[in-house]
């Protein structure tokens, strides 16, 4: 299959005009950078805290807009448009999910910024941001494939939000709970052992496991929506 | 390239929703399908690739029709269009998608939206979005184009813009199918109308119009029925309008208390005529005087029931399956006309 970059390149330019006239879902974005912003200035800096709003990011940003933009395609009754188009599935998808990935690594960014998040091994971070990044936008199109409209979209994250986000703190009630142990394995608690462990002095060779379970939570949800878009398309 | 049906049928279940039926539709063809809205929304199942016929075949001449389904254009009835974004952005973003080549400045020329080109589409009427969807499937430009009651709800000006794209489309050599449950939009829009129901297809030849369309809402003034031609129809009173009947609709009439009484699909109307003078006028129509207060349509007869010597009923061929009674006198009569 040939993906086109020019149609893909027309579904993200039509996307990008689309969403940032919708006010309802693009104000999304000021949250974690507002929340970053005021973290930063009171001095609280544990390594939880700041990742709690950098996968409050990731859950706000690459799983939220996504779900909406797909659940408004399908409100809107423009996704069997687009399905007619020459375009394929992997262009719909991937221009929608091109948005998602730019604004997700926007917004991370400047949250890790603003939270006065310095990581000791840059290049290490990075690559466990954009595995992640690929996890949650995956996630998000699995929702939007749930939803039908953006008010259903808007409901059916939340949980979602609060296992990812507020996941974070995990970690510190693990010892009251030992049936939280499976909640360990979660790809953003993941991401803050590793974070962990890089501030420890940890290079690629130390965090292999942790990149390998967020990998791995990435290809399974991107089989999972590549199964679920073919059953709900097929209706 | 052209789009045939060949022997198409669609059951659901056991319901035949509509039977085995051939038509294909030529470069420079204006076909209009008129129909119930269940046989159309199955019609666009099949033509969307959605659902497959139960026997018969959608096909584009020369290819298997899911091959290249690029060279349909659909006019959906709900329209579809990303309504945070302008005129212009929108047919843009459809020109990129399908990479047209047409200029689309020209088909907004088209549409008559040059002076409401940088507004959003939700901003606009329904009319006007309609036409905005017109314009984008110009713009993917393909051999057939599918038109799902383009003209419903439509006002005057958009209308007519759509005739004018019609016309011009007939001229690029383009198939246009138009599906709908208007008579009135079929007749306007196509040259060749078709009726499809579970009887299958049937041509409507737009001469002979005024006797295939039905009239049951058809109310008109004493003035206005003064007319050259013979008059066959059978005025009936509802309220204060007078309602007219073809011969042919009539299931039967029954006389009560002195009224006469038109039956037609399970309701009755009321007639201002005996059943004497009733069964003069409708005697060339195949009607029969089965009872001293009965007329019925004998095309509508489906059995004839013997119940005793002397006792026997006729059973319609209509929804509720009515049985009317038929005399032992007409009895003879009818084994007459039958050849019996």
């Amino acid at each position: 299959m040939i993906v086109s970059m020019k149609r893909m390149n027309a579904i993200l330019m039509k996307d990008f005009k689309d969403f940032s006239r919708n006010l309802y879902v693009s104000t999304v974005l000021i949250l974690p950078i507002g929340l970053a912003a005021l973290y930063g200035r009171t001095g609280v800096n544990s390594i939880e805290s700041q990742f709690m709003l950098i996968n409050l990011a990731f859950v706000m940003i690459a799983t939220f807009i996504q779900c909406c933009l797909i659940a408004e395609e399908k409100e809107k009754n423009t996704l069997r448009g687009l399905m007619l188009s020459p375009a394929s599935t992997a262009e719909i998808l991937g221009g929608k999910s091109l948005l998602t990935f730019i604004l997700t690594m926007f917004v991370v960014v400047v949250t890790a910024y603003l939270s006065d998040y310095r990581p000791a091994n840059i290049s290490v971070i990075f690559t466990a941001f954009f595995l992640s990044t690929f996890f949650y936008i995956a996630l998000g199109t699995l929702l939007g494939l749930f939803s039908k409209s953006v008010l259903e979209a808007s409901i059916i994250v939340m949980p979602v939000f609060a296992i990812f986000s507020l996941g974070s703190f995990l970690p510190m009630i693990i010892d009251q709970y030992p049936i939280l142990k499976i909640g360990m394995y979660l790809p953003n608690v993941q991401l803050i052992e590793l974070a962990t462990k890089v501030e420890a002095g940890a290079g690629f060779v130390d965090v292999l496991l942790e990149l390998f379970i967020i990998l791995a939570w990435t290809i399974f949800i991107f089989l999972l929506t590549r199964i679920i878009y073919q059953k709900k398309m097929v209706d | 390239m052209s789009l045939q049906f060949i022997s198409v049928e669609k059951r659901i279940h056991d319901s035949i929703i509509f039977s085995s039926f051939n038509l294909s539709i030529h470069p420079g063809q204006g076909v209009a399908i008129y129909s119930s809205v269940n046989v159309r929304e199955q019609l666009m199942g099949l033509l969307l690739g959605d659902t497959t016929p139960s026997s018969g075949e959608v096909k584009i001449v020369g290819d298997q029709y899911t091959e290249c389904k690029q060279s349909l254009g659909f006019l959906f009835l709900d329209n579809g269009l990303y309504e945070r974004l302008t005129i212009e952005e929108m047919i843009n973003f459809t020109k990129r998608l399908y990479s047209s080549t047409l200029s689309v400045d020209e088909v907004i020329g088209i549409v008559q939206l040059r002076s409401k080109r940088k507004m959003k589409i939700k901003k606009l009427s329904y009319s006007e979005s309609k036409r905005v969807q017109l314009a984008c499937l110009l713009v993917q430009n393909p051999d057939v184009y599918i038109f799902e009651e383009a003209d419903q709800n439509l006002d005057l000006e958009s209308k007519r813009i759509f005739l004018t794209v019609l016309q011009e489309l007939k001229k690029k050599e383009k198939g246009a199918l138009v599906l709908t449950g208007n008579m009135e939009s079929a007749v306007t829009v196509a040259d060749q109308i078709f009726r499809l129901d579970e009887n299958g297809l049937h041509a409507i030849h737009t001469h002979d119009m005024s006797e295939e369309q039905p009239t049951i809402d058809e109310t008109i003034t004493l003035e206005e029925s003064i007319q050259p031609v013979r008059f066959e129809k059978i005025p009936t009173k509802v309220n204060d309008k007078i309602v007219l009947f073809d011969p042919t609709e009539i299931d039967y009439i029954e006389s009560s208390e002195g009224q006469s009484f038109l039956h037609i699909k399970g309701e009755s109307f009321p007639a201002n005529f005996t059943l004497n003078e009733l069964e003069g006028r409708l005697l060339p129509f195949g009607f029969f005087r089965c009872h001293r207060s009965y007329i019925v349509n004998l095309q509508k007869v489906r059995e004839v029931i013997t119940w005793t010597r002397n006792s026997y009923s006729l059973v319609l061929d209509d929804k509720e399956k009515s049985t009317i009674p038929l005399s032992k006198t007409k009895m003879a009569e009818l084994k007459e006309m039958l050849g019996l």
